[in-house]
């Protein structure tokens, strides 16, 4: 594996609507200084801010870390929550278990997921009942997934 | 790199060095360097915000005088619907138009006509949308090279339709060639403009090739002059026989934060002013917050072309006035709306090319020497005070880090790092006041 040029790694609270999205617009500064590819830093930006979104939604609170080497762009979001119990259910699109008020909030429509791995060039989902999720992408920079 | 070109000349003579302009410039492309202004120009978006709030009055626009147009055989003004809220009450469409002829333009172009079939062609698009993307108007020049700069992936939204400006330079110049047996390089189209902004989309189109405009002349420079001619009319209170150019509300409306998209009824349309504002909903945008928008119209300035930065009455007082006008007149007016239905159907309207992004390298040359030189920047932001005070001569703390490790300035330059600095500045400031 080439070796880390680059780590970052940023806090979620669970709930705080107001702050979420931050993570994302701090990753897309730091690709964008490091002169990646608009359309690879696009696909970066959107993959956190879905996976940050959920850890809003759903959990405590969680990690979002960013790991940038001459291959690729990896981003791993890691939080403390519920946990989900059947993983194949929830990768479908329009499969989700928000709450009315998060999709008055335009969130929640079951999208998030499907979105991230649809971003991704290699993605991975795991996840813990009780403790935890742990998502994991990988954006490759010579745009050949 | 490419050179750019921007819609307004700095004069350094004039320059105190204040901070004030550095300080307003929202993509960070001002400098003062030795007590004189300095302009980054791949990263200048043409907001004028610079304009503004320069005290000295050092930045100019490069919008003209009608002097300078003087070699054209035949002038002819297109007007912004902006002009028309311009005057005081009682001071009619009709008055301003043989104002703007009593200054010596040899005729003003129906505008309405262009507006109203530009109008439909976004529509139409619109309509065709069928939820794939979103669709962002190309009005205002800022907001087109803002996308070019800092949301590259953007341009592809860009709705690639001629404004209703470009248009009716391409018409007038056709229809006073034909009519006056002269070269279309003979006829001057001179847009009256409410911002500066409109003169770099004239000198140096974002999607590239050759403007039909000839050049721009401000609200303000031709306002003294084509009131004291309106208000000589007003006296007699005769009305001139001059055309009836303002006919319709919708013409009118375009200019407003009613339109055009307004008139899209059961559209997800959203209509942003300032250019703070605008980066606000791009960044939502570029993260997925915000979805399902079918039509975006931004302005960089607030309020939008009402509240340029060439305008003369006040924002409120101007949009009042245009409201009134608009109370009087149909929303279409039957001359308009056959004109429009023939140029509609014969005219192509699309972009005469696609808007690309504006490449910004990065300084190093592979991705690790980047990496290496933007750690370097944060690790000099560490190390300054965060108060963002610019007498460094950057507008914020992390701009000089970033300059810095770039090798454009040194971390001395702060007050708080470089023992010089504060002495050398009150010598270039007070200097035989100290």
């Amino acid at each position: 594996m080439a070796d880390e040029l680059l780590r970052r790694e940023y806090h979620i609270q669970g709930r705080d609507f107001e702050r979420a999205g931050e993570s994302s617009t701090l990753i897309k500064e730091i690709l964008k200084g490091v002169g990646i590819d608009p359309t690879l830093i696009r696909r970066a930006v959107v993959i956190v801010f879905e996976a940050e979104m959920n850890v809003v939604m759903y959990a405590e609170g969680g990690t979002v870390t960013l790991v940038l080497t001459e291959e690729e762009i990896r981003i791993e979001v890691a939080d403390r929550g519920p946990g989900i119990p059947d993983i194949e259910q929830a990768m479908q699109e329009g499969y989700s278990t928000a709450a009315d008020d998060m999709r008055e909030m335009g969130f929640g429509f079951g999208m998030g997921l499907p979105n991230i791995r649809r971003n991704s060039d290699l993605f991975t989902i795991s996840s813990d009942v009780g403790r935890g999720t742990t998502v994991q992408s990988s954006i490759r920079l010579d745009g050949h997934g | 790199m490419a050179e750019y070109t921007h819609g307004f000349r700095i004069e350094t003579e004039s320059c105190n060095g204040c901070l004030a302009c550095m300080r307003a410039c929202p993509t960070h492309a001002l400098r003062i360097r030795n007590g004189v202004v300095k302009l980054l120009p791949e990263l200048c978006i043409d907001c004028g915000s610079c304009l503004r709030v320069c005290p000295t009055g050092g930045i100019v626009p490069l919008t003209r005088s009608l002097a300078e147009f003087s070699g054209f055989k035949f002038r002819v003004a297109v007007v912004s619907p902006v002009l028309y809220g311009q005057f005081p009450v009682g001071v009619s469409p009709a008055h301003i138009v043989a104002g703007l002829k009593a200054l010596g333009l040899d005729a003003v172009w129906d505008y309405a006509v262009e507006i109203e079939v530009v109008r439909r062609a976004i529509a139409e698009q619109v309509q065709k949308w069928e939820g794939r993307y979103l669709m962002v108007s190309v009005s205002c020049p800022v907001i087109v090279r803002l996308i070019q700069v800092a949301y590259p992936r953007m341009v592809d939204c860009l709705i690639g339709i001629q404004p209703p400006r470009e248009v009716a330079g391409r018409a007038l110049k056709r229809r006073y060639s034909r009519e006056l047996g002269i070269r279309e390089d003979e006829i001057a189209a001179i847009y009256i403009t409410s911002c500066q902004a409109k003169t770099i989309s004239i000198l140096q189109p974002a999607e590239g090739g050759r403007s039909h405009l000839d050049g721009a002349l401000g609200v303000s420079d031709i306002y003294n002059g084509t009131l004291a001619a309106a208000r000589e009319w007003e006296l007699t209170g005769r009305e001139p026989a001059a055309e009836d150019l303002v006919r319709n509300a919708s013409m009118l409306r375009w200019s407003t934060p009613d339109g055009p998209g307004g008139t899209f009824p059961g559209r997800r349309h959203l209509y942003v002013t300032g250019i703070t504002n605008v980066i606000r909903v791009f960044d939502d945008i570029e993260k997925g917050k915000l979805r399902n928008l079918e039509f975006l119209e931004c302005y960089a300035c607030w309020g939008g072309c009402i509240g340029g930065n060439l305008a003369v009455d006040n924002y409120y007082v101007t949009r009042n006035k245009m409201q009134h006008l608009m109370n009087g007149l149909p929303e279409l007016d039957p001359v308009t709306q056959a004109e429009a239905d023939r140029r509609y159907r014969e005219e192509d309207l699309t972009l005469e090319g696609p808007v690309l992004p504006r490449v910004i390298e990065p300084s190093g040359r592979d991705l690790r020497e980047r990496v290496r030189v933007m750690t370097m920047a944060e690790q000099i932001r560490a190390r300054l005070p965060g108060l963002d005070c610019g007498l460094c001569g950057a507008p914020s703390c992390t701009t000089l880090a970033g300059d810095v490790a770039a090798g454009e300035a040194a971390q001395t330059d702060c007050v708080f790092l470089g023992k010089e600095r504060l002495g050398d500045l009150r010598e270039l400031y007070l200097g035989n006041r100290s």
